[in-house]
């Protein structure tokens, strides 16, 4: 899959309206913390989630991606999809069987290499997520990550400008592409 | 193999035994056996089309061991597998299963469990 620009709904509920976020790419939800479209692609690494997801509407047709001790148990839905190795799992230390799903679908959306990668709902308020992120974020220099928060976080000052686009730019990509 | 659709499984069913890891020169030489390979193949895509949901196809791609078959749904791959005995068949116990993000096929040992089927 090559796209320019793929969205990922973290683990926050958040109040977009997703239909929207479709028309520039692929959406990516982490695990069942949102519901309100069908995802191109989703990440999981529960067993009761996984369970969920795969008897929820909403997830029929997405691409459930999951580590591959829980895809041998599930390798027969049709749905789910074995993680592929990330390149850089051991250095940042993540495990993916016990690391957040909004991790998993950040590390899946630097392995397909877009342009920019949006983040929707993504949760900073956890030190470990948010140091992940940032080490994400300065080992793919050519990949831009754009955090959507309305109004903007005070944490993101932290991150030393890695972050470059807002709400407004977002939504201009997004009727730009319609 | 049908068009606009994802094969996501596939299985390698073993030749019948006396047709088994038989080189290109002894097929050359025994049209008897490649009449029977045939018949074989023809067999398990008869039976595929009844006994599966979504679509499956058998490869034409020859190998020594067997004849791999392509199954779109995980279900009839699981049902397919378990139903051996009923169809006298013998399958490679390894699963082929095609990752849809990396398109590279990944293969899993199929273990038989009093319950079932699971892979390793």
């Amino acid at each position: 899959m090559k796209n320019a620009y793929i969205t990922i709904v973290g683990n926050l509920s958040i109040r977009f309206d997703l239909h929207e976020s479709m028309h520039i790419g692929p959406v990516i939800a982490s695990a069942n913390s949102n519901k309100s479209i069908n995802f191109a692609y989703a990440t999981c690494n529960s067993e009761i989630i996984l369970q969920d997801m795969l008897n929820s509407t909403n997830f029929r047709g997405t691409n459930i991606l999951v580590p591959e001790e829980l895809f041998k148990r599930y390798v027969f839905f049709n749905e789910t999809t074995c993680l592929p190795d990330f390149p850089g799992l051991k250095t940042l230390e993540i495990d993916p069987n016990n690391c957040t799903p909004q991790c998993l679908s950040l590390m899946l959306a630097v392995y397909f290499k877009p342009k920019i990668i949006f983040l929707l709902g993504y949760d900073l308020d956890n030190p470990i997520e948010f140091t992940r992120l940032k080490s994400i974020i300065i080992s793919n220099p050519d990949i831009r990550f754009a955090y959507i928060s309305n109004p903007l976080i005070k944490k993101l000052d932290d991150l030393d400008n890695c972050f470059s686009d807002t709400y407004i730019k977002y939504q201009e990509v997004i009727d730009a592409r319609k | 193999m049908p068009e606009n659709k994802f094969y996501k499984y596939s299985l390698k069913l073993r030749w019948p035994s006396v047709c088994r890891n038989r080189s290109v020169e002894i097929l050359k030489e025994r049209p008897d056996l490649v009449e029977q390979m045939n018949r074989f193949r023809e067999k398990v895509s008869n039976v595929l089309k009844i006994v599966c949901r979504k679509s499956s196809y058998v490869d034409n791609t020859h190998s020594m061991t067997g004849t791999r078959l392509w199954f779109e749904s995980g279900q009839d791959v699981y049902d397919f597998i378990i139903r051996q005995p009923e169809f006298d068949w013998e399958v490679v116990p390894t699963l082929d299963v095609l990752n849809i993000v990396t398109s590279q096929l990944q293969t899993f040992n199929i273990v038989y469990t009093p319950t079932g089927v699971v892979v390793d």
